[in-house]
């Protein structure tokens, strides 16, 4: 390692374990390395400014926070839970059952899992917390764990930011993770009915007959954007990019026009909130433009390749390593650093194994937010008990079985690429 | 005053991501409804998004909201938090400090190149990046006053 590096990796470590804010201290890193590489500390600027310029696609980011915000400032989540609610409510541990599903509608219209746990999370804890039967630990374990689906069926914003940083078609990405964000939920569920037909956890009550309509209808209107924006993007009507602008017209449709539940006041409020959101992610987008400037600079991401060429893996075995450094990774680091540190430097060595850079995005974005409800650093459990005041300890009490579930479905997609290609190949990705 | 300033500084970035959002939607009615691409509408959105992001970064998003790491700060002591705070504040605003002289000179000099459509001047789209350099020097400068004071950082 030459001093340049040690100065960067220095002066980022330093700065997070003294809690400077993550993009802060990444952009000082970055600096570090220029000056004492000595080279002009206008490439900061170019670096950061031009690459931001550059980069169309991550205009999508904002855009699909500013959708969820609006979906959840404009009691969006309330409609599908309803709508949830008729479906499977009835079964043993009902409320679990609905939260689930929500998060996989609510998913289809957002790409964050931060907005599915603030938004539809928080309003089936409410319920839950209201009946007998369900611990606070549990509500909050429940929520937490299917808030990972959010960022996995499409739209997705890690899947924006790793199609960046890998080349891959957001397209591609968006397709490859419908299969596995549904079976996120399945298993999801099939741990939810075994806790609590051991339990005995109360069903829900019946919805009477002649309130269906009314909330099938309420409920379906926002089933209608996945449909619109899956098929935008894979006919090529619409970039993802436009695509995000078009979820964002939609939610605020649906909340300022149909719903009528978003006033002047609240909108001002969200689009103070999306912009905020928004800046606090791309700080640490920039923080890694100069930090990858270094690390190519210095060769890092090859010699890491040639580090894994030498060790002779297989394809698997490489993923399966790859996975258990990030499972364990993702307990103590931010997804964002994840992404945009860890995953370039370990693009080379994928291409060179012939790995599927696709099936790489999804494997890496699922063990992300596995890392998102692990502690002792787990964004999720962070928020939730910062809306609910459940204590992070309950939950993580709770949430083991789902937990092991979500990290055997990782295992499963690890040794099963066609899970995660199956269906973008269907629709043409890679036959070239 | 102080107030003022920042509900100023907020109307400011809600307004140009207002107007990003309205460029898209402009931009997709455009072809769709009228069979007409605009040819700025991405130009323009790519502009005010550098804009929104910097301008936000700089001056909107409380500490508080960044994302940190707080293991190590969570589990030291007031005096031990003090002395973190005091060394993370000093080497990031000094680090910020020493490359704003550098950055001035690479964003004037953009100055002589504009985009390709709107023709907005490259000094114009990057200026905010200084901004941002900036805002942290004197972000950093502040908390070290804070810290040497003894009082608590805005997240305590």
């Amino acid at each position: 390692m030459t001093l340049p590096l040690w100065a960067l990796l220095g002066v980022m470590v330093v700065g997070m374990t003294m809690r400077a804010p993550i993009g802060f201290s990444m952009i000082a890193a970055g600096i570090a390395y220029l000056a004492v590489k000595g080279q002009d500390m206008g490439l900061a600027a170019e670096q950061v400014a031009n690459g931001l310029y550059n980069s169309y696609v991550l205009l999508a980011v904002p855009l699909f926070i500013l959708a969820a915000n609006l979906m959840n400032a404009g009691t969006i989540s309330e409609r599908i839970f309803d709508f949830c609610r008729i479906l499977v409510g009835r079964m043993r541990g009902g409320l679990a059952q609905v939260d689930i599903l929500v998060s996989v509608v609510f998913s289809g219209m957002s790409g964050s899992a931060i907005a599915d746990a603030a938004g539809p999370g928080l309003v089936t804890i409410k319920q839950m917390l209201r009946k007998p039967g369900y611990s606070p630990g549990f509500a909050g374990a429940v929520v937490v764990s299917s808030a990972t689906i959010g960022p996995i069926v499409p739209p997705s914003i890690p899947m924006v930011i790793y199609a960046l940083v890998s080349g891959t078609s957001v397209g591609a990405l968006f397709l490859a993770g419908v299969v596995p964000g549904l079976l996120m939920a399945v298993v999801l569920m099939i741990a939810v009915h075994v806790i609590a037909t051991r339990r005995n956890m109360p069903r829900d009550e019946p919805v009477p007959l002649r309130d269906y309509p009314r909330l099938i209808w309420r409920g379906a209107l926002p089933l209608s954007l996945p449909v619109v924006l899956l098929t935008g993007i894979y006919t090529g009507a619409f970039t993802p990019t436009e695509a995000a602008a078009v979820a964002a017209l939609h939610a605020l449709v649906l909340a300022g026009a149909v719903y009528r539940a978003l006033d002047w006041r609240a909108l001002y409020t969200v689009l103070l909130e999306s912009t905020r959101a928004s800046a606090v992610i791309t700080v640490i987008i920039a923080g890694a433009f100069l930090m990858s400037y270094a690390f190519t600079a210095e060769g890092v991401p090859q010699a890491l390749a040639q580090w894994v060429d030498a060790m002779d893996l297989s394809q698997l075995q490489f993923l399966l390593m790859v996975s258990a450094v990030f499972l364990v990774l993702g307990c103590f680091l931010d997804v964002s650093v994840m992404l945009l540190v860890f995953v370039p430097m370990l693009l080379p060595s994928a291409k060179l194994l012939g790995v599927d850079l696709v099936h790489f995005g999804v494997v890496v974005v699922v063990n992300m937010m596995i890392g998102l409800v692990t502690p002792p650093f787990g964004m999720l459990l962070f928020v939730t008990n910062a809306l609910t005041g459940i204590p992070i300890r309950d939950m993580i009490r709770e949430g083991w079985a789902f937990l092991l579930m979500l990290t055997l479905l990782l295992l499963a997609l690890v040794l099963f690429p066609q899970i995660v290609l199956w269906l973008p190949q269907s629709m043409g990705y890679g036959l070239k | 005053m102080l107030r003022k300033l920042r509900a100023a500084a907020d109307a400011v970035g809600a307004a140009l991501f207002a107007v990003l959002f309205v460029t898209f939607v402009v931009q997709v009615a455009a072809r769709f409804a009228f069979d007409r691409p605009l040819p700025w509408s991405d130009e323009l959105a790519v502009v005010l998004y550098v804009w929104v992001i910097l301008w936000a970064a700089a001056v909107m998003v409380p500490a508080r909201e960044h994302v940190v790491f707080d293991l190590a700060y969570n589990a030291a002591g007031p005096r031990v938090r003090r002395g973190m705070r005091l060394v993370g504040a000093v080497m990031i605003g000094a680090l910020a400090a020493y490359a704003l002289p550098g950055s001035v000179d690479y964003v004037r000099f953009m100055a002589r190149e504009g985009t390709p459509v709107l023709g907005v001047s490259f000094m114009v789209v990057f200026a905010p990046f200084v901004l941002l350099l900036a805002a942290i020097v004197v972000r950093s400068l502040i908390d070290v006053v804070a810290a040497l004071r003894g009082r608590r950082g805005e997240r305590d």
